[in-house]
């Protein structure tokens, strides 16, 4: 069974959680001064990369929180889970890893 | 005007039957009984009163608010037994015997620093003993209940037959409590009953 680390509850069964979509993209502070063109990116712009992944998930079954975790998109390997808020840790790229 | 007869009754008081069930042969492999007894309220900090929230719980109750997935208990002067239990960041569920207006009386001691609502009558709370009690939770729960990844004190909240539960291990026997919204708790029941009945269970009115 996949074992996810929620920063609250600890290593938990992956059942317990929902993913969220990709983590760190910011509301824009002013949506109605942005063009089409800009707002279009922030709803819909997203990376998909092979390879590490940052993306939010939520402990949905358990504490209820949500957190960012980076992933790797190519074997699902977590290789690590921190708070909302928090800096995205430095992680090393996996083999094999390539720009979307 | 003729009286209304509101009555408190227990969750599972239709579906509990005291004595022995499922398989008959040796010592049963769990006893287990409803806590009836008790009054539950939930305790969310208010933003930035976690610390002060805890300094009033230590001068109130002695009890160190736990801000981990633990719990943490006490025997209060009047004699009765108060526990809080982690139930998410900044949030506990507390829970005390016998207790008359439990919510109001969280309110007034503590109620300046978090949000507190009644749940005396949303929960019901399941105790559960013996030697089969792992294996019985461990058909329907799939975080690890090994001693060396569930000790005594350790709370969860997680999935029991794909209803949401909170889980905590009282004592090394061992001895779990469980508690699930008392709308679910009959499909708890069902399950948790299925589950015990190879190993067989004794249903009891208390377990000290
Ligand atoms: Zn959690």
């Amino acid at each position: 069974m996949l074992l996810i680390d929620c920063p609250f509850c600890g290593k938990r069964p992956e059942l317990e959680f929902r993913y969220a979509g990709e983590a760190h993209i910011a509301r824009p502070a002013d949506p109605s001064g942005l063009g089409d063109e800009a707002w279009g990116r922030f709803l819909y712009g997203r990376g998909n990369p092979r390879g590490m992944h940052a993306e939010r998930w939520r402990h949905l079954n358990g504490c209820g929180r949500f957190f960012n975790a980076l992933r790797d998109t190519t074997d699902d390997r977590f290789a690590a889970t921190y708070k909302i808020g928090e800096e995205r840790p430095m992680v090393a790229e996996p083999q094999g890893a390539r720009k979307a | 005007m003729a009286d209304l007869l509101v009555r408190p009754r227990a969750a599972l008081a239709d579906v509990l039957r005291n004595g022995r069930h499922g398989a008959s042969d040796g010592a049963p492999g769990l006893i287990l009984c409803e806590r009836t007894e008790l009054s539950a309220a939930t305790l969310i900090a208010r933003k930035g009163q976690a610390r002060a929230l805890a300094e009033l719980v230590k001068s109130a109750y002695g009890i160190d608010l736990p801000s981990t997935p633990r719990f943490a208990g006490n025997q209060l002067p009047d004699g009765r037994f108060l526990v809080f239990l982690w139930a998410g960041f900044e949030q506990w569920l507390a829970l005390i015997e016998g207790a008359q207006e439990f919510e109001r009386e969280l309110t007034l001691g503590l109620g300046k620093r978090a949000s507190i609502a009644d749940q005396s009558d949303a929960r019901a709370v399941l105790r559960l003993r013996g030697p089969k009690a792992r294996e019985v939770l461990a058909k329907g729960i799939a975080i690890d209940l090994h001693p060396r990844a569930f000790k005594t004190g350790d709370v969860a909240l997680t999935l029991a037959a794909h209803i949401g539960v909170q889980l905590w291990q009282v004592d090394e026997t061992p001895t779990y409590e469980i508690a699930v919204a008392r709308s679910l708790a009959k499909s708890l029941w069902a399950w948790l009953s299925a589950s015990a009945a190879e190993y067989g269970y004794e249903v009891v009115g208390e377990i000290r």
